[in-house]
Order: structure tokens, then sequence, then C-alpha cells
């Protein structure tokens, strides 16, 4: 305890320098700005936005691409209460209630009660991941090769399971993304797998590429396939605060949304994007009127909205402590931290303690920042959000370019993201989920480097992954997730969950 | 013809949506496997480098058959347009832009270094008349304030290093 609070005052220390603050704030400043434009999600913003904190110092880029998350996740709400469309899957909840509210001239409150949702559950998150940190990361250490692959596979086999729509689908787009990871010089022998020859991909597929590629283009082409409708709420915003009264009625679905998010965000595998629905669903469980829930109920907006802020922070818990992204976003920010020259993992804590710490604190003052700056400027979010979008995707299209040239100087890549952006609208024609793809991607190269340290210390021998206790369980939490979900009753109730909301 | 067909009714797909994904694994599950063919399987250090590849081609031509096999007797579902024709102009904005920002040398005849002063409006320009709604005046202003800002944001306020017009200020 005494612990973590000196650790946490060493993070405060870090985190309230004026520098840090200030990178904190135009992180959450300039997230919001590109989270809030419609049909732009988290991975997109991040994407877009991180040639920006290229040349910072590792701990402020980190503390300004947490800024960027965090704001990006609450413009894609502003956008989801306000205009219907959600950036993100995570959003999706979001906009159920939260649009119906704002045509009933409540688009303020809901908004405010986001954001104090928000703040609540990062502020739990926060001393949740302060807490878990250290203990989390003595466990890492006992991972050997072995473990850590066992640990993936079951985070691979936790994001098929929590993935929208057909199983065989989602474990394909899995075994595509590690399949894809594999191009590129082989770690070990320095050999060239599957590049054809090509030049650009003897160093293997950029992480930046691909998410570019097919979250940001890939989404551009599937909105000028599909133009998306835009209901923007005319007329009153309505007041932001909360009253009192309003505050009492949605405590409890705060507080059990930030509960059941902080839980589900700390799960390898995406958990996080079960928060919100999970949450959606508990509180029309819990409602006495439980048929009013779709026509603008405000638990249904501060609910989700909680459980997905708490879920967003605590998914730093795996990357920080183990080295594993557990989604897209996470991803990202191993892409970040890398080029920073920083590998995430156990030894980060031990090695740049001010860098740990800093960024667990900035958590909590960008939480604050997000509150503070996004409900006095929201007529600017409004503004923004009429830019038509014939003008909005030449920009974003030019942001991407920039961006992708900027990070590695080679117009080739630019071109790759461009055809990826393709091979993304093909998926979402075909109804493929290109976050499983993502994720497999990421966790592809250090699934091959744990599987081939394994066996060489087994001298190849495959049981070392079931002689060793720890990989063993693990390997069996995941054998009896992937059966629980291949079970008809219980995949009708996942099917729910996702259709209830 | 007097009246138009407002709404045409989709014609029957031949494949349908997901024996189409079903196809589609296969085919990119045998060609990872042709990608892959020339890679060792085992080396005496253990596990080649064919290894993940091959063994991942494998079980993903056989996730193709069993999506094809769960969806053979459902009646195919359309896969909607396909409006490849509205993506060009921004494919070949994406392009142009790689191919100007630090020039490109085709052998026969070189593009020079141009900078993003021409390849960011290239970008924003080729990819704005996508857009069904485009107007052409409002294009063009948008396309000279914005490249102006891109230049001004990412070159002069973050400093990164990115060619801005080496053939007008030389840098």
């Amino acid at each position: 305890m005494m612990d973590m609070l000196y650790n946490l005052g060493l993070g405060f220390a870090v985190a309230l320098t004026l520098k840090n603050v200030f990178f904190c704030f135009v992180g959450c400043l300039i997230g919001t700005l590109v989270g809030v434009l419609p049909g732009v999600g988290p991975v997109a913003t991040i994407s877009i936005l991180l040639p920006v904190t290229l040349a910072l110092d590792p701990t402020g880029a980190l503390i300004m691409l947490a800024g960027i998350y965090y704001g990006a996740q609450y413009g894609g709400s502003t956008t989801a209460i306000l205009v219907n469309i959600p950036g993100e899957a995570t959003a999706v909840v979001t906009a159920i209630d939260g649009h119906e509210m704002a045509k009933r001239g409540q688009a303020g409150l809901a908004l405010g009660l986001a954001a104090i949702g928000s703040f609540i559950a990062g502020t739990f998150a926060t001393i949740v991941i302060a807490a878990l940190g250290v203990p989390m990361t003595k466990l890492g250490l006992l991972f050997g090769p072995a473990e850590y692959f066992s640990l993936m596979v079951m985070g691979l086999v936790f994001a098929v399971v929590l993935a929208h729509g057909s199983l065989t689908k989602a474990v394909a787009m899995i075994l595509v993304g590690v399949l894809l990871s594999c191009v590129g010089a082989d770690m070990e022998t320095g050999r060239e797998r599957m590049t054809f020859g090509l030049h650009m991909l003897t160093d293997g597929i950029e992480f930046v590429v691909l998410a570019m590629g097919v979250f940001g283009f890939g989404e551009i082409f599937k909105n000028l396939a599909d133009p998306e409708k835009r209901d923007l709420v005319k007329g009153s915003i309505g007041r932001l605060w909360p009253s009192l009264r309003d505050l009492r009625e949605n405590m409890g679905a705060i507080l059990r949304g930030t509960g059941i998010g902080a839980v589900l965000g700390v799960l390898p595998g995406n958990g996080a994007i079960l928060g919100p629905f999970a949450s959606y669903a508990m509180e029309k469980r819990l409602s006495k009127r439980p048929q009013d829930f779709g026509t603008g109920v405000s638990q249904a907006v501060a609910g989700p909205e909680s459980a997905n802020n708490a879920g967003a922070q605590t998914s730093f818990i795996p990357l920080m402590t183990l080295g594993l992204p557990p989604n897209a976003v996470m991803a990202l920010m191993v892409g970040a931290m890398m080029i920073q020259g920083i590998v995430p993992g156990p030894q980060v804590i031990e090695r740049n303690p001010e860098l740990f710490w800093g960024l667990i604190a900035s958590m909590w003052i960008g939480n604050l920042m997000l509150v503070i700056i996004n409900l006095p400027l929201i007529g600017l979010w409004v503004k923004l959000l009429q830019v038509p979008y014939r003008l909005l995707f030449p920009a974003i299209v030019a942001f991407c370019c920039i961006g992708l040239f900027s990070i590695s100087n080679e117009p080739a890549q630019v071109m790759m993201a461009g055809a990826m952006g393709l091979v993304g609208f093909a998926l979402w024609k075909l109804q493929f989920e290109a976050a499983p793809l993502a994720l497999g991607f990421v966790l592809g190269r250090l699934l091959e480097e744990k599987l081939r340290q394994a066996l060489i210390i087994s001298d190849g021998s495959m049981t070392t992954f079931v002689t060793s206790p720890l990989s063993a369980f693990l390997l069996a939490i995941g054998a009896v997730a992937l059966l629980v979900a291949v079970l008809p009753s219980i995949r009708k109730s996942r099917d729910d969950v996702f259709k209830d909301a | 013809m007097s009246h138009e067909v407002t709404n045409p009714p989709p014609p029957r797909p031949l494949i349908g949506r997901e024996r189409l994904a079903g196809l589609c694994l296969v085919a990119f599950g045998l060609f990872a496997l042709y990608a892959s063919a020339d890679l060792p399987f085992f080396t005496e250090g253990g596990v080649g480098s064919g290894l993940l590849p091959r063994a991942l081609s494998v079980l993903i031509i056989l996730l193709g058959i069993v999506q094809l096999a769960i969806c053979w007797r459902e009646p195919p579902e359309s896969t909607g347009s396909w409006p490849i024709r509205d993506m060009v102009p921004v494919l070949v904005g994406i392009f142009l832009f790689a191919l100007t920002i630090r020039g490109f040398d085709f052998g026969s005849f070189k593009i020079p270094v141009l900078g993003m002063a021409v390849a960011t409006p290239l970008a924003i320009f080729c990819s704005g008349m996508a857009a069904k709604d485009a107007r052409l005046v409002e294009l063009l202003i948008f396309t000279v304030v914005l490249s102006a800002l891109c230049i001004a944001l990412f070159r002069f306020a973050l400093g990164l290093s990115l060619p801005v017009a080496p053939w007008l200020i030389g840098y």
C-alpha cells in the first residue's frame, strides 16, 4: 500500500511537470478533435496522430499518445450521441440511447453523464493499475517462453470468443494476421520469407501501414460505397451538468459499469470491447422499466460509457506488465514505444519507473482534462460535426499519407497502405472483422519468437507447453473458453449480449 | 424509356457473400502455401522458418472449407455493389502522393523530389474528386488551405524532416 502511494507520488511528480501536463493536454485536445470526426475510430485517430509524437522524448510521447487515446474515445462517444455514428464497436452501445436522448434535447445531459462517468471510471481504473502493476510485473517475470506462448494463445482465443459474428471467420482472421506477420526476414536466420523479392517487404509489413490501410483508408472506401446517414441533432443541446438528482439516479450505473469494464479490460484478447455491452445488458436487467431501454434512458449511457473508459484504461495492464497488447489500440502503442526505443514488458517498470508511473498518473490527469476541456468546447465539436464528408475524407487521406511517409520515409509504404485499404473494404464486404486480424498480426511475431525459444529450450519437444503447470493452465482456460463459445446454448446468449445492445 | 426503375431487384447472386468468404480463405491459404513453399520446415537448430507459415496456411484452407460447408445449403446473400470506380480517385491521390513526395525513378524517366508542396495538394484534390457531391471551387480552396496547414503543422510546428519544396526553397 505504502509502495503504491510512493509509486503514484513518483508518477505524479513526473506527470505534473509543466511540459508533460502540456503534452497530455494537447493529446486530449487533438485526440478529441480527430476522434470527433464521424467514421474515425480510436485506431485510425492514433495512427493518424502517431507522427505528431515522434519528435518528443519517450515519456512525453507516451503521455501524449495516452491523451490522444482518451480524447479519441471521448470524441467517438460525442459523435455517437450527437450524430448516431459510432466510430468503433464500443461506442455502438452509447449511440443507442445517447442519440435518443439527444433527439429529446438532452444531448448535454448525455454528454455530461458520459464525461463524469468516464472520469469516475478513470479514477478507479488508475488505482487498479497502480495496485496491479507491481504484482503483475512479478508474475510476468515468472513467465518463460512456453508460458508466454500459451498466454498469447489464450488471449487470441478470447479475441475470437469476444468477436461479433461468425466464429470461423474470426479464427480465420486471427490466423491470417499471424501469417501476415511472418512476412519478411526470418528473425533467426535472416532468410526472407514470402517477400517475392520485393524490397519493401524485407522488413515485414509495418503495423502502422496495416492499421492505417485497413482502418483509415478502408473506412473511407466503405463510406464512399455506402454513404453514412448523418443524423446530426439540431436544436438545443440542453444543460451539460447533470443535477444532483440525475447524478443520484445514475451513480449506480456508473459504478457498476466501472467495475465490469475494469475487470473485462484486463483480459487479454480485447475484453474491453465487451464492457459496454455487458454493462448495457446489466442495466437493462436491473432496471424497473427495461422496456424503456432504447428510447433514451440515461443509465444506458452512463453505465456503458463508464465501462468503456475503465476497460480502455485497464487494457494498459497486460501491455505494460507483460508486454502483450490486448487490442489494436494497444498494438499501436507498442509500435509507438518501439519507435521510442522502449520494448514493452515486465522490464519497463524496473528500468524506466518514471515512464511507467508517469504514464499511469497522466492517465488520471488526462481523464480530468477531458472533463475540463470537453464540456466547455462542446460547441466547437458540434461545428466540426457539420463539416461535410466530401471535405473530411480528403483531409484524412492527406494526414494518413503524410503520417505514413514520416514514419517510414518510404513512399512504397504509402502505396501499400492504399492497397491495404482495398483489402479492408473487401473484408468489410465479406463481413470479416478487421480487429482480430490486427491483433493476430501484432501478436504473431512475438508468438513465433516464443514458440521457437520454447522449442529450443525443450529440445524440440512439443510437450513443454503442457508439462509446465502455468502454461498448461493457461492453455486449459483457452480450451474451455473456446469450447464454451462453440456450445450452441452459450453461443446464443453470447449473441444476445451483442444483440441486446 | 419513359419511366426509370428506381429500385431494380437485386440480381440473384451467383456465389453469395458467405461462400465467397470461404473461397477467399481457401485461395489465400493456397497462395500463402505457394509463397512459403521454399522455406525449410525443420532445421538442425529446431523449428525452421517455414513451419509456422505453412501450418497457418493449411489451417486457413481448412477454415475456408469449414466456412463453405456451413453456408453451402443456405441461399446466397448478395454482397451489394462494389463501386470500385468511386474509389479510384482516392487511390490515384494516394499513389500520386507516394510518387511525388520523394521522387521516383522509373528508369526511363524520373520524377524529381517535388515534396509536400506538390504531393499534399495532389492527394487532397484527387481524393476529393471521389465524392459524388464534389464542388470544384470549394475543393480547390480547401486543397490550398489544408496543404498550407499540413506543411505548417508537420514540417514547422512538429519539426519532422519532410521535404517541402526542394525545387523552390531548397528543403
